[in-house]
């Protein structure tokens, strides 16, 4: 409890109430990263140097590439207070799509590079539609998106009528091993999608205008902002990174499936959720996906390179997640989060 | 009011999109099809045998379809046929369909009338015997099916389906041990599946072998507890037993999932970059195994097996970038079952005197395990004359 001086005026209670939050809100923020740096020490000390090997670090970068991108989507959406299930739907549908158009042993076609702009702009495409579902026809963002992600699914399918095209372009078969300074090319992409994700969360009127409808609508309604647009922009910019997620997990695999997109959405909510952003909307941001993306990669990759029997191994990660939730989400709030 | 109308149409032509692609496609990533029971061994190589003996005064293992045996009432009267399956997501469970289309080539041969159809279960077990329930009732008795089984406890249920209109049902991989076709004469004809076990072991052995017998390896399990994954992984167990000097240096499961098996994969090279081998409990963790293989170099250097024989295997199995896969042959599996229910239909077999290892049979897996073989598996389409209808009887 917050201790105030009863002496105090009005103004100066009140004063004092805010320095206190801040001071809080200050901690909070350091918490994620204090949890990811015990997870590192904690690895390093039980595998050795294995774990913190050039190496095993080459394999984290190139493991979270994906998650960040699905999760940097999923983090404007739940800033919003919203959720986006469409998440398994639409990346194995960009994925797919993808390797459909680009030089494949299963169609003719040859779009190359194009071919990626397609596969996220039709994902993109499904995030405007789930968008205008969720907003102009009332419907939930979580039905909404869930039936987007049957619908992407759908999409997936069809496209490579259950013989998964093998991507055979010479240039985007050498991507999964390409590097610059070190870091892989699908790594650069993701760190490529977080700067323009900083960049719009800080730096754009539709950024602050994020925050502002995820705290209380009714506020920036009230000066003139359209909530309605800010939404469906949201879902919007989630279904683009999301379709880049798919694009970068076909590349990765050299093969298109709707199996890329598998099992994505709640590791990329947890990893949301970890570093810090709430649920309830408003607060948290890009930054804190970063670090929480980067807790789930270092847990997965860690309890791997431990050797973990497999039969205990997903019960551990689940154990830490937890751990790492309760000592990351800010409490004192004077609801129960949904 | 124009935004919602906006909203509308554009989730119209979604929904237009999809249906307008659908060639009859549903359904969902590749989750392994084929959970199968603790089956009756099977050899595991491609020929089914010769000519066993004959089985009581019928010598049903060379039991031939003589289409002049087949009254004319039959031949006009429109067989429906289905196969049942958890969605054409995958190409073993879109072979079986060709299965189906082959066997209904034969059909059109002897001048059968029918129609064809896909029941698809989208994994839903409550579902599956809906479907089989409506289809049956559909044909009125007029019925031949294959299905494979979304889960064991559900196989009985499909056959009691089946049996209320009085159709004939094949199932294939999962059922309990102690239920079977003669549990339900005649409707439920037959019961097959290819052996994991023996699988599992002979891509092992492929595996090691061209390891000369000695080195470390990655194992790449299946969804743990799922019967398929156990039976394989069982395989495997058995062939390590053979060769002593093989080391599995690391061993997880990667859930049947390509790119779960190229995390695990990519991961383990960093601490063993001497690994000699990789075996998969099945192809689409075989492409992601080779995929982190070919991201360290050493893709065609270390060497790679799998189960289902999807294209891209094969055609690394060609190329020399693995080593072995196996062909469950989903086409002879939906062909052959099809065509025994026929032969049940038509009254040219009577299923009650069927000897029980006619009911209930191991089906060949083909091991594909060189160069030559994945050739020949990939040039040349499967043709079966399906009026020999137990051929597909593995021993």
């Amino acid at each position: 409890m917050i201790k105030l001086n009863p002496a105090a005026s009005i103004t100066e209670e009140f004063a004092e109430k805010v320095r206190n939050e801040n001071r809080n809100d200050r901690l909070m923020k350091l918490a994620p990263i204090f949890v990811l740096i015990a997870l590192v020490m904690v690895f390093t000390a039980t595998c050795g140097v294995s774990f913190i090997s050039g190496g095993n670090l080459l394999n984290i970068l190139n493991q979270m590439a994906l998650p960040l991108v699905v999760a940097l989507g999923l983090t404007f959406v739940i800033m919003l207070g919203s959720i986006d299930l469409s998440i398994d739907g639409t990346v194995g549908m960009a994925g797919s799509l993808f390797a459909c158009l680009v030089l494949n042993s299963e169609f003719g076609t040859n779009l190359g590079l194009m071919g990626a702009v397609i596969a996220v702009g039709a994902s993109m495409l499904c995030g405007l539609a789930v968008g205008l579902c969720h907003v102009y026809l009332k419907i939930p963002s979580f039905m909404a998106s869930f039936a987007f992600m049957y619908i992407c699914k759908g999409i997936g399918m069809v496209s490579y009528q259950g013989h998964p095209p093998t991507i055979q372009d010479p240039f985007i078969k050498a991507l999964p091993t390409a590097s610059f300074l070190g870091i892989p090319f699908i790594t650069w992409v993701a760190i490529a999608m977080f700067a323009l994700c900083y960049f719009i969360q800080e730096r754009t009127a539709f950024g602050r205008h994020i925050y502002a409808v995820g705290t209380n609508e009714s506020i920036p309604r009230s000066v003139g902002v359209s909530v309605e647009r800010v939404k469906v922009g949201v879902f919007t910019l989630a279904g683009f990174l999301f379709g880049v997620a798919g694009v970068i997990g076909a590349i990765r695999l050299g093969q298109g499936q709707i199996a890329i997109g598998a099992g994505k959405m709640f590791p990329a909510q947890a990893a949301v959720v970890v570093g810090g952003t709430s649920l309830a909307g408003g607060k948290g941001g890009v930054t804190n996906t970063i670090v929480g993306v980067l807790i789930m990669t270092v847990l997965d990759n860690g309890l791997l390179v431990l050797g973990v029997n497999p039969n205990i191994r997903t019960g551990i990660q689940g154990v830490i997640i937890l751990v790492s939730v309760i000592l990351t989400v800010a409490r004192g709030a004077k609801v129960i989060s949904k | 009011m124009k935004k919602r109308l906006i909203a509308m149409l554009l989730s119209l032509s979604m929904v237009g999109l999809l249906l307008a692609g659908c060639g009859g496609n549903n359904d969902k990533p590749a989750a392994d099809p084929k959970p199968a029971d603790p089956a009756p061994s099977a050899p595991a190589d491609p020929a089914p045998a010769a000519p066993s003996a004959p089985a009581g005064d019928i010598d049903y293992k060379n039991f031939t379809i003589n289409p002049s045996q087949i009254p004319q009432e039959k031949l006009d009267t429109t067989l429906y046929l289905a196969v049942s399956i958890r969605g054409l997501e995958n190409p073993y469970i879109a072979t079986i369909n060709d299965g189906m289309h082959m066997f209904a080539e034969y059909l059109d041969s002897i001048g059968q009338k029918y129609e064809m159809q896909v029941l698809d279960s989208q994994g839903d077990s409550a579902k599956e015997v809906d479907n089989m329930r409506q289809f049956a009732a559909k044909a009125n008795g007029n019925a031949i099916a294959y299905s494979d089984p979304n889960e064991d406890a559900i196989a009985y249920s499909l056959a009691e389906a089946m049996a209320e209109s009085g159709g004939y049902l094949g199932t294939a991989w999962n059922k309990p041990a102690d239920v079977g076709p003669t549990d339900l004469n005649p409707n439920w004809v037959i019961h097959t599946s290819p052996d994991n076990v023996i699988g599992g072991y002979n891509i092992a052995k492929a595996l090691f072998d061209s390891m000369g017998g000695k080195g470390k390896i990655f194992v790449c399990q299946g969804l743990l507890g799922n019967t398929a994954a156990n039976d394989r992984y069982a395989g495997l167990q058995q062939a390590l037993k053979e060769y002593p000097d093989i080391e599995v240096a690391a061993d997880d499961t990667a859930n049947w999932n390509t790119d779960e098996a190229l995390a695990l994969v990519e991961t383990w090279l960093t601490q063993t970059p001497d690994v000699g081998g990789v075996w998969c409990a099945n192809d689409n963790m075989a492409t992601g195994a080779l995929q982190a293989l070919d991201a360290a170099g050493l893709k065609g250097k270390v060497g790679v097996v799998g189960i289902d024989a999807n294209t891209d295997i094969v055609e690394a199995v060609r190329d020399g970038y693995a080593t072995a896969t196996v062909s469950s042959n989903g086409y002879l599996q939906g062909g052959y079952t099809l065509a025994i229910c026929y032969a049940a239909w038509a009254g040219l077999i009577n299923v009650e005197d069927l000897p029980a290892e006619f009911r209930e049979f191991a089906t060949p897996a083909l091991l594909i395990d060189s160069p030559e073989a994945a050739e020949s598996y990939l040039t040349t389409p499967p043709s079966f004359d399906f009026s020999q209808i137990y051929w597909c009887k593995a021993d």
